[in-house]
């Protein structure tokens, strides 16, 4: 038997590359997960049909038709009009854009400025972290709806105080859900070899820290944009929100909120949109949870 | 003899920790009480203990990935423990860490390639171009394959991983790794493959090392020089295979009978053990070791051992070899 | 089908006799044998080192025998496994039932996860006794101190109803195996017992381990990757490698004339601590993955002395001068390769 002068070459590696493995994965495992691409069709079609609305709007959503007022749904009016004889469908239509941009400009700032402040307390932990995480606490401790309400009341409401008030009141949980794992990522040995090999501490927050713990930022995300949906239509039924003619599902419940017995399509069809999608927001995020659960997922 | 590389002095860690419910106080853990040992140019020197003897501890420390709370490092005749942000940064090159857990010493989500070039680009020692082809070098050094680069750690075996940790660590040309148990996760076959290559690196690239071990048999292959390490303090220093051959401390002598041998004819000629390792939070008085020492005797009770040279290059911290406790500083192999 | 070379001994001192046990698992829509076609027998108050790397199928060979394997994802064929006259692999669910933790019982590795952290361990001892014995609280509870004290728990009547976490990782250890032994099964299945250990405490397993077995006259499969340990414990050894037993032999006999080329490259990678290694043999590559095990010998492609006919099957067969030591390589058996001296040196 003969000393092998080199250590033995490493077999051949698979054939996959690891990005498409890694979404091959991911794709698998939220295949399975049936509810969740519900979710993700039903959400495709509501971001397309907003997108879409000056296209498929079969009327202006402010165009006042004075014959039409309070007509249930016909042939020319799909969900009927409401009591300035506006068309419902089209408003709805119209509203998805503005419930929609809100809740996705809210959140992504929400996501970015909480994800910032978690993941630096949590890199540097100490003191610094008590004092940011007690801050994020005592913002915690308000139900989001209260603390939009006092935003909004003070600022006055627009669609961009709006958007202040709702990414406020997110920024805590999302500061909450990027620090926890980045505390147990910067314990892992490559956080530390970096810090050997001499990189600066933003450079490790930032290229090595944050794509590990992005997925479950991004699970939050999905469940708060959501809640966000849901505030925006608080706000704007109780008169804090957009303000008219500005077609908002919040705020179409409100104008048909009175006459609810007699006419109930002018809040049934906003209602209905802001539940479908609230619901298929859920199942993305809960499918998105599935996914990255450590234990359907290998590394 | 070469010259020194590397020299610590009195290093210190203690760590404080709260705990209890509901009653919190502050406990210290002595993780490291005022180690000191010199590592020659080109050589290995060992760290040997068992868990929580703060082995780990001493090799962070040197390295200021854990910052030390007293002592002093020096390095090439740099001192590391009060370098200014920059001599760090230059000092960040020239000494490198191989991890224990291959598993998680590499970011899953960078591509080998990326993670090697990483410290190249950082460090401006090579533009884009010219970190690919270091790269592959370095894998190539290590026994990769150079499609490796673009692959990610999952799809490699835990001594593929340790290969890939240690060409990170070669990839700013260092002069001293410290390597932290870097293969006592892996399979026999696969511990042997990495043992061999890190030796041939160290020839190679004229290495030194900080090898930190529980593996006695690990130790004497890959060291020159060992200190073995009991509750935050070494307890003896000594070359290789001296120290195997005739330990003086005790606790040496136990962990070396304690280490199993693939040989049935030598099997049940080590003595009975006593006890268990103490809590770092709470060192027994005196010798940390007494309570399992058969040769405990009414001071090692009370007085922690000075420090004994024995023989020129070895010490010991035992007061069997403490002259004024009537010890004899040559006797060795006879007296424990 | 290979005969187990210590067949020649009468039934009646065998404690488990395992005939061509093969373990498969699902994966991605085939079924691949994790272990295959093993074969060996227990003698009573013998120790069986089952010894090979990560994946040799060692640990699936016990929990196999325990039928513990998962039967959504395993599946467990044999010819048979006979244990005090009984097939274990006709036994119902039951049945087995009874045998756990009665006539064969079984220590883990991880003395910090199997032990249940809200229970006392005095309770957690006593649970088997009261379960399989059918003994009342108080006359198990006296038992289950017998035997806490014969694991040698310090002072163990005061740590009677101590929890786990008050208890350090040896301790835990012999808290795992006093509840293995509470009813004094005929055999034990320890599954790398003290690997999670430091040296000097598994020392003192190892230690107690075979006092347990001089005093209690028991038989022991104890499954390790460490061929230290194996020398201090074992009787009986054999080596695994990708499912298969390649080896098998009287300890003392394994370690002087290893003669698969595994078991002979193996010892020649440690290094060892109680003399010099000059040079570290290495085993280029690693254990091909389980669904792409080659036909014929598993180890050819690693092998230094690898021939066309390795591609062949591969039987266990006993060395012409040893007909207790069995090996799986054609060349060592077949005579064209001069057996091995001493490991080394």
């Amino acid at each position: 038997m003969t000393v092998a002068a080199d250590p033995g070459a490493p077999p051949p590696l698979p054939a996959k590359t690891g990005r498409a493995l890694l979404i091959a994965q991911a794709l698998k495992a939220f295949r399975a997960n049936r509810l969740s691409s519900v979710g993700v069709v039903i959400f495709v079609i509501v971001v397309v049909l907003a997108l879409l609305a000056p296209v498929i709007a079969p009327h202006d959503p402010l165009e006042q038709n004075i014959l039409s007022r309070l007509d249930g749904p016909s042939a020319e009016f799909w969900m009927g009009n409401d009591s300035y004889g506006r068309d419902i469908f089209s408003r709805l239509l119209y509203g998805a854009r503005i419930s929609l941009f809100i809740g996705v400009a809210a959140i992504g700032s929400a996501m970015i400025i909480g994800s910032a402040i978690g993941l630096y307390a949590g890199y540097r932990g100490g003191r610094v972290d008590a004092v940011i995480m007690q801050a994020m606490d005592v913002l915690l401790a308000f139900p989001a709806l209260i603390l939009g309400l006092v935003i909004v009341a003070m600022l006055g409401p627009s669609i961009q105080n709006l958007i202040i008030a709702i990414s406020l009141t997110a920024i805590p949980p999302f500061a909450r859900i990027a620090r926890a794992p980045t505390i147990v990522v910067k314990e892992r040995d490559f956080v530390e070899a970096c810090r050997a090999l001499g990189f600066g501490d933003l450079r490790i927050m930032v290229l090595h820290v944050l794509p590990n713990i992005l997925s479950e930022i991004l699970v939050m995300g999905s469940l708060w944009l959501a809640t966000a949906i849901r505030v925006e239509a608080s706000l704007s039924f109780i008169g804090l929100g957009v303000k008219p003619p500005t077609p908002t599902w919040g705020g179409m419940i409100r104008e048909g909120f009175e006459n609810i017995l007699d006419t109930p399509w002018l809040s049934v069809f906003p209602g209905l949109a802001i539940l479908l999608v609230v619901f298929s927001l859920n199942l993305i995020g809960d499918g998105l949870r599935d996914v990255i659960d450590p234990k359907t997922r290998t590394d | 003899m070469t010259e020194p590389i590397l020299q610590i002095t009195d290093l210190k860690k203690h760590f404080h920790v709260r705990r209890g419910f509901p009653n919190p106080k502050t406990v210290i853990v002595r993780a490291l009480d005022e180690i000191s040992f010199t590592v020659r140019k080109g050589t290995a020197f060992g760290l040997v203990g068992e868990s929580g003897c703060g082995k780990s501890t001493a090799g962070r420390c040197l390295l200021r990935l854990v910052e030390p709370d007293g002592g002093s490092v020096e390095f090439d005749g740099v001192p590391v423990l009060n370098a200014d942000a920059a001599t760090l940064r230059a000092l960040r090159r020239r000494m490198q860490i191989v991890f224990q857990d291959p598993y998680s010493s590499l970011n899953p989500r960078k591509r080998i390639g990326a993670a090697l070039a990483e410290p190249l680009l950082v460090h401006q020692v090579a533009g884009r171009a010219e970190a690919r082809e270091r790269v592959r070098k370095l894998l190539d050094e290590v026994g990769m394959p150079a499609e490796a680069a673009d692959r990610f750690p999952h799809e490699f075996s835990g001594g593929q991983r340790q290969r890939i940790g240690i060409a990170r660590a070669l990839a700013l040309g260092p002069d001293l790794v410290v390597a932290d148990e870097p293969v006592s996760g892996l399979d026999v076959s696969i511990q042997s493959q990495i043992l061999l290559l890190l030796k041939r690196l160290k020839e190679s690239h004229d290495l030194s090392f900080v090898f930190i071990s529980h593996d006695l048999g690990v130790i004497r292959y890959f060291c020159q020089e060992m200190a073995v390490m009991y509750l935050g303090r070494i307890v003896e220093i000594g070359p290789i295979p001296d120290v195997f051959n005739e330990p003086l401390h005790p606790y040496t002598r136990t962990l070396r009978d304690a280490s199993p041998v693939p040989d049935p004819t030598t099997k049940s000629v080590f003595t009975r053990i006593e006890g268990e390792v103490p809590s770092a939070v709470k060192p027994p008085s005196g010798c940390h070791f007494h309570p399992r020492c058969p040769h405990a005797m009414a001071v090692c009770r009370t007085v922690y051992p000075r420090w004994t040279p024995v023989d020129g290059d070895r010490g010991v911290a035992c007061h069997l070899y403490d002259p004024e406790h009537g010890g004899e500083v040559t006797a060795v192999g006879a007296q424990a | 089908m290979a005969a187990a070379p210590s067949q020649s001994v009468t039934q009646s001192d065998v404690a488990l006799d395992v005939r061509g046990l093969t373990t498969s698992f699902y994966v991605g829509g085939h079924w691949y044998p994790a272990v295959r076609d093993v074969s060996f027998t227990l003698q009573k108050h013998e120790t069986l080192a089952l010894v090979g790397e990560s994946g040799c199928g060692k640990s699936m060979t016990a929990l196999s025998i325990l039928g513990l394997v998962p039967p959504d994802t395993g599946r467990v064929e044999a010819e048979a496994i006979l244990f005090e006259g009984r097939d274990l692999t006709r036994a119902s669910d039951r049945e087995m039932r009874e045998v756990r933790g009665d006539g064969i019982s079984m220590v883990f590795q991880e003395p910090m996860t199997s032990l249940n952290p809200v229970l006392t361990i005095g309770f957690q001892v006593s649970e088997a006794l009261r379960h399989h014995r059918g003994l009342s609280r108080r006359e198990a509870s006296a038992r289950a101190l017998d035997i806490l004290e014969q694991v040698k728990i310090p002072s163990a009547a005061s740590r009677f109803n101590d929890y786990p976490h008050q208890f350090s990782g040896g301790m835990r250890q012999r808290v795992m195996i006093a509840m293995a032994l509470a009813c004094q099964p005929k055999i034990l299945l320890a599954d790398e017992p003290t690997t999670a250990l430091d040296v000097t405490i598994q020392a003192q397993i190892l230690e107690l381990l075979r006092d347990l077995r001089r005093d209690t006259g028991m038989a022991m499969i104890f499954i390790t990757h460490n061929l230290g340990v194996v020398a201090e414990l074992a009787d009986r050894v054999a080596v695994m490698y990708a499912g298969q037993i390649v080896e098998i032999a009287e300890v003392e006999h394994l370690f002087a004339r290893p003669s698969h080329p595994y078991t002979e490259a193996l010892l020649r990678s440690i290094p060892r601590s109680d003399r010099d290694t000059a040079e570290l043999y290495t085993i280029p590559g690693q254990v091909p993955p389980i669904t792409r095990m080659p036909s014929g010998c598993r180890f050819a492609e690693r092998c230094t002395y690898r021939q066309d006919r390795c591609a062949g099957d591969q039987r266990l067969t006993s060395l012409r001068d040893a007909p207790t030591h069995a090996v799986r390589c054609w060349r060592r058996t077949g005579g064209d390769l001069p057996t091995v001296g001493a490991a080394d040196d």
